[in-house]
């Protein structure tokens, strides 16, 4: 049969790869620990090993990374813009996110227009080493409002990182 | 063994593997799947696939790709068992035995290890090459979370297969082994079997095209054709139009054939043995653990085909000592002075070897036993009882380290001897395979005459290279 070559070929891979040993594997979160992370309901409890492994292993960080970017709505994986001073308003994907800034009687407002498959639940900025994952809530007249409340630390630091140009955005 | 695949595939299968605690078996079912290893049709995983994750949207209500990649990364839903536990029970899509998609007469269906193996896949497809592709595959699972039907689940295996198959184009170079299978079947003409002189004869001829393969690569090749062809001549006749009616159930039995194939792929416990072994004591040393992972490489030759495993231990070393030697573009002994293989290690040296190794680990052995069972124990016949005395008492006499250490010892050698018992029965065996050559072919003379072959083959092959 003039597959035979082929399959001989196929089955020699197979036997090889099965000999393929993963003695140098470094140890590090399975990507059913890391999807369960990167899924995670805004406000559950994290897993700070977890958080440690991907503060401390860029190549975990890149993993876990992907992962969010392949469930996100939308994402901006890094700097906006080359810009030394702090952003207002960035795009995220088909969504545009503005911070407005504090009045005298309310605290600064983060208000995230746009149109995706669904409305995104949560947002995720990450800078550096610092990760932040806040619930959304549902839009208002096509805007979500988040109020960054300085008394809420959570909210605070998100306005905080989101004026950071460097900072990386997921809208989950 | 070498070729087929690259570092970054290993590493995905390795990394799906160990996350799931993948079994032997299923191990070797998703090598092949990946390798294409499956007839009649090898893109059939990613059709059950499709159809086990349509399933499975049904079942749960996923509302999106993402519910599907939680159930197919999820470490919980790994094994059959708490597959069963988790879903059995829970509605039409499921029957006694597994999961079905529900279609009257063409309904499909899988069983619960079935399934746990198509998760693998699952995992497989959405984490491979550092999951570059990951959103790409969960888009795909999107769609079909949208409509989780028979329709939905055949677009997504069309998905599926041009992604693996767009996978094994990049990582998975099947090309070259084809060549050197195509050029082995045509070498032996049709014949199903084949001596050692045949597989020198092959490599002596495959060394006049310019990749110039090992002899120790020709080899493992023909390791591969050795245990598929017996197998393969019948099923792939089984397998041809004409009889695809008179015989029941024969995509199961290639599949079957085709499993044992990969699972029964022996060498990885014997390289993984000799790595595994403890720290503790030395049972080992180091250059003993290289000296007969050389030996068993091309297993299970080292007890069929003594020849060969002499000709690849002996010259195939001298041949990769040229090429590295032409990689690094000097260091060492020149092109011409190692193309005469006066650095050969003649065969006598090497049965030696082979013979102390085996003695040695049975002396191990024999250690082992008197660690584990001590011989004033009631039962023992008075000659067992003299033999376990005799090598507790042999213990003091192992200038080896660790030896000296009688609570290291012993949980050394209770962590070894699984392991030990096995090395030392194979050892047993090229021994006794390297004796038995040796009565009817004196060795120093078949070494004398394999120098010939190899140093004239060596010359003419790397004769630019020599008097470059």
């Amino acid at each position: 049969m003039s597959d035979e070559a082929r399959l001989l070929a196929e089955i020699h891979a197979a036997r090889t790869l099965m000999r393929a040993g993963t003695r140098d594997a470094v140890r590090r979160p399975g990507v059913g620990a890391l999807w369960a992370h990167a899924t995670r309901a805004p406000g559950a409890p994290v897993d700070l090993a977890m958080m440690r492994a991907i503060r401390d292993d860029p190549e975990t960080a890149r993993r876990y990374r992907a992962l969010l970017a392949g469930q996100a709505i939308a994402h901006a994986p890094h700097a906006v813009a080359a810009s030394d001073g702090q952003v207002t308003a960035r795009r995220v994907g088909a969504f545009t996110l503005e911070i407005l800034p504090a009045t005298e009687d309310a605290p600064p407002l983060l208000v995230l227009r746009g149109v995706g498959a669904r409305a995104p639940r949560s947002i995720e900025a990450s800078l550096g080493d610092e990760t932040v994952r806040l619930a959304l809530p549902p839009a208002l007249d096509d805007a979500i409002l988040v109020a960054l409340d300085p008394a809420v630390p959570e909210a605070a630091r998100l306005g905080a990182m989101l004026r950071e140009p460097a900072c990386a955005v997921f809208l989950l | 063994m070498t070729g087929g695949y690259d570092e970054r595939c290993a590493a995905d299968l390795a990394a799906v593997a160990e996350g799931r605690g993948l079994s032997r078996e299923d191990r070797a079912w998703l090598a092949r799947v990946v390798a294409g290893a499956v007839r009649p049709n090898r893109d059939k995983p990613l059709w059950d696939l499709a159809h086990a994750l349509a399933a499975l949207a049904a079942l749960t209500g996923a509302r999106d790709g993402r519910d599907l990649v939680t159930l197919a990364l999820d470490p919980g839903l790994a094994r059959a068992d708490r597959l069963e536990a988790s879903f059995s029970g829970s509605g039409g899509a499921v029957d006694a035995r597994g999961l079905v998609l529900p279609d009257g007469e063409r309904s499909w269906r899988t069983t619960w290890s079935g399934l746990a193996r198509l998760l693998a896949l699952a995992e497989f497809v959405l984490t491979a090459e550092e999951l570059a592709q990951f959103a790409t595959v969960t888009g795909w699972l999107d769609a079909l979370a949208a409509s989780p039907d028979r329709e939905g689940a055949a677009a997504l295996s069309r998905r599926l297969a041009r992604h693996l198959g767009a996978y094994r184009q990049a990582h998975l170079p099947l090309a070259p082994l084809e060549r050197r299978f195509r050029a082995i079947l045509a070498f032996l003409g049709g014949r199903r079997t084949f001596t050692d002189d045949d597989i020198l004869d092959f490599w002596r001829g495959q060394m006049r095209h310019d990749d110039r393969p090992g002899f120790r690569t020709v080899a493992e090749h023909f390791v591969t054709f050795e245990v598929a062809s017996a197998l393969l001549g019948g099923l792939l006749e089984l397998a041809a139009p004409a009889s695809l009616d008179a015989q029941d159930g024969w995509e199961d039995r290639l599949d079957a054939s085709l499993a044992d194939l990969a699972a029964a792929e022996p060498a990885e416990p014997l390289a993984d043995l000799l790595a595994g072994l403890p720290d503790g004591p030395k049972i080992l040393t180091g250059a003993e653990r290289d000296e007969l992972a050389e030996f068993f490489r091309l297993e299970p030759f080292h007890r069929t085909r003594p020849l060969t495993t002499l000709r690849a231990a002996s010259f195939g070393r001298v041949q990769s000592g040229l090429a590295n030697r032409l990689r690094r573009g000097g260091g060492g002994a020149g092109i011409a002075e190692r193309s005469a293989c006066a650095e050969a290690e003649p065969y006598p040296a090497l049965a030696e070897r082979a013979a102390a190794l085996s003695a040695h680990l049975d002396r191990m052995l024999r250690i082992a036993a008197a660690l584990r069972v001590p011989a004033e124990a009631e039962g023992l016949s008075p000659e067992v009882g003299r033999a376990l005395a005799a090598a507790l008492a042999d213990i003091r006499r192992v200038r080896r380290a660790g030896f000296d250490d009688p609570d290291r010892l012993a949980a050394g050698f209770a962590a070894a001897d699984a392991a030990l018992l096995r090395l030392a029965e194979e050892t047993g065996r090229l021994a006794r395979a390297i004796a038995g050559l040796a009565r009817h072919r004196p060795l120093e003379a078949a070494f004398a005459a394999d120098r010939q072959v190899f140093a004239q083959t060596f010359a003419q092959a790397y004769a630019a290279e020599a008097t470059a």
